[in-house]
């Protein structure tokens, strides 16, 4: 039995408890490349770690650009504000890809690896937060996902990722790529923490006019809907495994149906065309001169200014700012970015008629953990296609659930449950239940008391 | 000629519009936070009163209300926009389709939108200089359509437009800026950041000119934006500007959808309306009413409220007597009190006036003259300076001295004196 | 997209490539707009623009005002001169 977070903070700890935690974490970051930064003085509650698109106060926070190096934010974000300080003690920035813009966590230099093999990807973009998370112990991440930024990273390092209905979490202080999608959420070894977390997370926000003051469900009407769609094209061993995981929820007494929602692929150009028109104008205020890297030539004219400021974008976060531009160019906007929104209305309806009686279930992701090379060498459709069964809920907002199902060939295999709009706890008790006759394995137990 | 403004006014709230830093700072950089200076995770939470003065100002230019307002991002490049895109309106503005009246025409009113200022840029030859106490702070920019013909509407057109804003509680001290489109032919130019009505007509004229002669060298007018320079009182092509290809609007996601059906709002006098309508209800001149309460609510206020009980001579005469010894903010109560004196023949000297305008007792015996005795006293200095009466049709001084030597006596409303005595002169001519 | 179309849009979004990025971001871009195109015959033109994937409720902040207390930190981030951040030339 897993010792609760209140437990684990108010516990006896060796001396050296935390001296030793980060030590042992600076040095196993040597290999997985984990954290940007570790903080060397945390000294007491459960360590939490937070993926470097989310402002700590006073700690460098970049989103993993170095467009940003050396932005100290003034102000925590309120995500992280409320953890109580004598239950969580914050232990350092997670890499990701750069502003989120990544399915396999490989769009930032010194990249993350994976915990269970360091010839792996660890999945993206909040992948040093499943890193971190699969190596320590007692932990807990505070990450983020846009697309499918929770569950990739943790379906391919095998642990819980937990994803909030849009509007329950406070976005104060995450540095934005698409504000319509953006959720904060939670990575941990189990549903019990990750909730946990949650609750001290979420409620309105003064500082965000979307974070909505709406009361949390746990409706359970025992019910599974397989979209036909979402597994199409699923590598054999996902699907024969994914298989199983269903005739296992159906001996804890689920039903299970097949239902049919053709359009669901324009959800993937439709996401993409969303997050890339407002990522292209949330990235407009990198300029090299308020915050972050600096230019330094102010004598330079402004437009040559900034254009050299921003050289400094990855190769994603350039072809994802051009493409936003596109996208939404007064020319073409009715034909992408408004008939985007317009499908994003549509998926809603049709999603919110399949969940009002039932979780759609699938596998978090169509493809096993891909080596860093396959990763590398995929061009980017091929990469974005692949998002295709973490979208639609990301698409929609709505709340949804990563958890360990498998192992295969000693990598992890997810399973992704979704639910209607603020139904987040009954996900959240489904993988609980789930968790009493499955082990999770982790090859790192850092921190163990 | 058709001209098209696109006029920017602050509006009268304490804080900014998507932050709670003071609106009113004086020092560089004071009243800044994390959401103004646009820093990497902060989010905007709309003004509930900027809401509120914005529709204020809307419904005061007689525009349709969007029964749901929203905003949307224009995406620009410039050193003083902190985020590199505005927060601004367009379809979902407060309003649209509106109109002012110039009295012999309606000028147009396409939109009134909501949004925030940019910071303030100061040139210098190395770098620039920015003051983000200005960022954020919410603006109104009224949007014409190019109905205004000429100079004179323009002036009108801008008078009425700040008599308006006056009256719906903006700060006219502030000089208004504006964006002047201005186009002879079918080709339309775009002078940015014209600053008061006297830049405005200096810009215009010199537009007009130069395209004007562009037209007449059978040259080509080029479809631009310029900037006016106030010092060489001339417009030069300035940088180029994004077009709407590139603004790329999209929906703001981090705000929300408006209603405007709940938000009280004060109806807003037009004063040149009331005016018009005293004027032929009660027979005052337009022309004066309009001069003396088209920038002065108050006197607006004691003229509807005077008007009730006296001729309409009689109270502009006393609201002339008390703009003149800046006693305007007497009380109704008093203002009565001041008529009935008036009404009995009876005119008040200083001393009286600032009795009333400070609610103190005085002495009617001591503090008011009959005019008869005024007439008196205008007779009597006439007979004895024949010397003064003969020249006073050529020197006006020695009209000036009669009227001076009046005044020593009974310090009462100069106008009155002279008006009198100019008909007693008449009648000995 | 044409030659002319692209080098437009970098200027739009003040993004410089070197010539090979330049054109491998061309490739990319698209191959991706050819995928953003099956869109367009998604039925869903019924539907209003979902601007937000929830429904926001409208919040307001009460006009009053409440001082930064980090100033200073926040300045810290750029280059100051006389109280003014120093920007680009213009």
């Amino acid at each position: 039995m897993n010792q609760s977070i209140s437990e684990f903070a108010k516990s006896q700890k060796p001396d050296n408890y935390y001296s030793e935690l980060v030590k042992k974490v600076g040095e196993l970051n040597q290999k997985f490349r984990m954290f940007s930064n570790i903080n060397q003085d945390i000294s007491s509650g459960l360590p939490f770690s937070v993926k470097d698109n989310i402002c700590v106060k006073d700690v460098e926070s970049t989103a993993s650009s170095k467009i940003l190096s050396g932005y100290l934010p003034p102000f925590n974000a309120t995500a992280v504000d409320r953890l109580p300080t004598d239950e969580f003690g914050f232990l350092g920035k997670t890499k990701m890809d750069e502003f989120g813009f990544g399915t396999f966590g490989i769009n930032c230099p010194e990249h993350p690896l994976n915990p269970f093999d360091e010839r792996y990807v660890a999945g993206g973009s909040s992948s040093g937060s499943a890193v971190a998370t699969a190596i320590l112990k007692h932990h807990v991440s505070i990450a983020e996902s846009t697309g499918g930024s929770i569950s990739s990273p943790s379906s391919f390092c095998g642990v819980v990722g937990f994803t909030p209905s849009y509007g329950t979490v406070s976005r104060y202080g995450l540095i934005d790529y698409a504000n319509s999608l953006d959720k904060i959420g939670v990575m941990a070894r189990s549903a019990s923490d990750a909730r946990y977390v949650f609750d001290k997370m979420k409620g309105s926000d003064n500082y965000d006019t979307t974070c909505v003051d709406h009361g949390v469900s746990s409706l359970n009407k025992k019910k599974l809907v397989i979209i036909d769609q979402l597994v199409n094209g699923i590598d054999s061993e996902i699907l024969g495994s994914f298989d199983r995981v269903i005739s296992k929820f159906e001996g804890m007494g689920y039903s299970v149906e097949h239902k049919s929602i053709p359009f669901i692929e324009k959800a993937i150009p439709a996401y993409y065309i969303i997050s890339m028109a407002e990522a292209s104008t949330n990235l407009a205020k990198y300029t090299g001169f308020k915050y972050g890297l600096k230019v330094g030539d102010f004598s330079k004219p402004y437009n040559d200014f900034f254009t050299e400021a921003r050289s400094s974008f990855g190769i994603e976060a350039k072809r994802r700012v051009v493409l936003g531009t596109f996208v939404r160019s007064a020319s073409v906007k009715s034909r992408y970015y408004e008939k985007a929104l317009r499908l994003r209305a549509m998926l809603i309806a049709t999603l919110n008629d399949v969940l009002k009686d039932a979780f759609i279930i699938s596998p978090s992701m169509p493809i096993k953990v891909p080596k860093v090379e396959e990763a590398m060498e995929m061009d980017p459709v091929t990469a974005y296609k692949i998002d295709y069964l973490t979208i639609p809920p990301n698409l929609a907002g709505l709340p949804h659930i990563s958890f360990p199902s498998d192992y295969i060939g000693g990598m992890p295999v997810g399973t992704q449950l979704v639910t209607n709009h603020f139904n987040d706890y009954a996900i959240l008790d489904v993988v609980a239940e789930w968790e009493k006759s499955f082990k999770y394995k982790f090859k790192y137990e850092v921190g163990a008391l | 000629m058709k001209i098209g403004l696109e006029v920017h006014v602050a509006l009268p709230t304490r804080s900014k519009l998507f932050c709670s830093c003071s609106a009113d700072a004086e020092e560089p950089n004071t009243a800044i936070c994390p959401i103004c200076l646009g820093f990497p995770g902060s989010k905007p939470m709309l003004n509930e009163d900027a809401l509120k003065s914005a529709l204020t100002v809307a419904k005061a230019l007689h525009c349709k209300i969007n029964p749901e307002t929203y905003f949307l991002r224009k995406v620009y490049f410039y050193p003083d926009l902190p985020k590199s895109y505005q927060i601004t309106q367009l379809d979902g503005a407060v309003g649209h389709d509106g109109y002012v009246d110039i009295g012999h025409k309606k000028i147009r009113i396409r939109r009134v939108q909501l949004e925030e200022d940019p910071a303030k840029i100061i040139r210098e030859d190395e770098y620039s200089l920015l003051d983000f106490n200005r960022s954020g702070i919410p603006l109104n920019e009224i949007v014409t359509e190019p109905d205004i013909e000429t100079e004179d509407e323009l002036r009108l057109f801008f008078n009425e437009l700040r008599s308006i804003l006056y009256y719906a509680g903006v700060d006219i001290t502030k000089e208004m800026k504006a964006d002047l489109n201005i186009s002879l032919s079918d080709v339309r130019v775009e002078i940015k950041n014209v600053t008061g009505i006297k830049n405005l007509v200096d810009a215009e004229r010199f537009e007009v000119k130069r395209q004007t002669e562009l037209i007449s060298a059978n040259q080509k007018i080029r479809k631009e934006t310029r900037s006016y320079n106030a010092e060489t009182m001339s417009t030069v092509s300035s940088r180029e500007k994004e077009s709407d290809e590139e603004y790329g609007f999209i929906y703001e996601p981090d705000l929300a959808v408006y209603p405007t059906g709940n938000v009280q709002t004060p109806n807003v006098i037009i004063a040149s309306e009331v005016a018009k309508e005293l004027s032929v209800k009660y027979g005052f001149n337009q022309v004066t009413l309009k001069e003396l309460t088209m920038f002065d609510k108050k006197s607006l206020e004691l003229i509807l409220h005077g008007i009730k009980g006296s001729k309409s001579d009689t109270v502009l005469n006393a609201i002339e007597l008390l703009k003149r010894q800046g006693a305007i903010t007497i009380s109704e109560q008093n203002f009565d009190k001041m008529l009935s004196y008036l009404d009995k023949g009876l005119l008040l000297n200083e001393d009286a006036i600032k009795a009333l305008q400070e609610n103190r007792e005085f002495s009617v015996e001591g503090s008011t003259v009959k005019t008869e005795e005024i007439d008196r006293e205008i007779n009597a200095i006439v007979s004895q300076r024949p010397d003064l009466v003969k020249e006073y049709k050529s020197n006006s001084k020695a009209f000036n001295f009669i009227v001076g030597m009046v005044l020593k006596k009974h310090k009462v409303n100069p106008k009155y004196i002279s008006e009198r005595l100019a008909e007693i002169l008449k009648d000995k001519a | 997209m044409d030659e002319n179309e692209f080098d437009r849009l970098l200027k739009t979004c003040r993004l410089s490539l070197a010539p090979e990025e330049k054109a491998q971001i061309k490739k990319d871009i698209d191959n991706i707009i050819e995928y953003f195109n099956t869109l367009s015959d998604a039925k869903c033109d019924d539907f209003a623009p979902a601007y937000q994937p929830i429904k926001v409720p409208p919040r307001y902040r009460k006009d009053a005002v409440e001082h930064f207390k980090e100033t200073g930190k926040l300045l810290k981030n750029s280059k100051i001169y006389r109280f003014f951040i120093v920007g680009p030339k213009i």
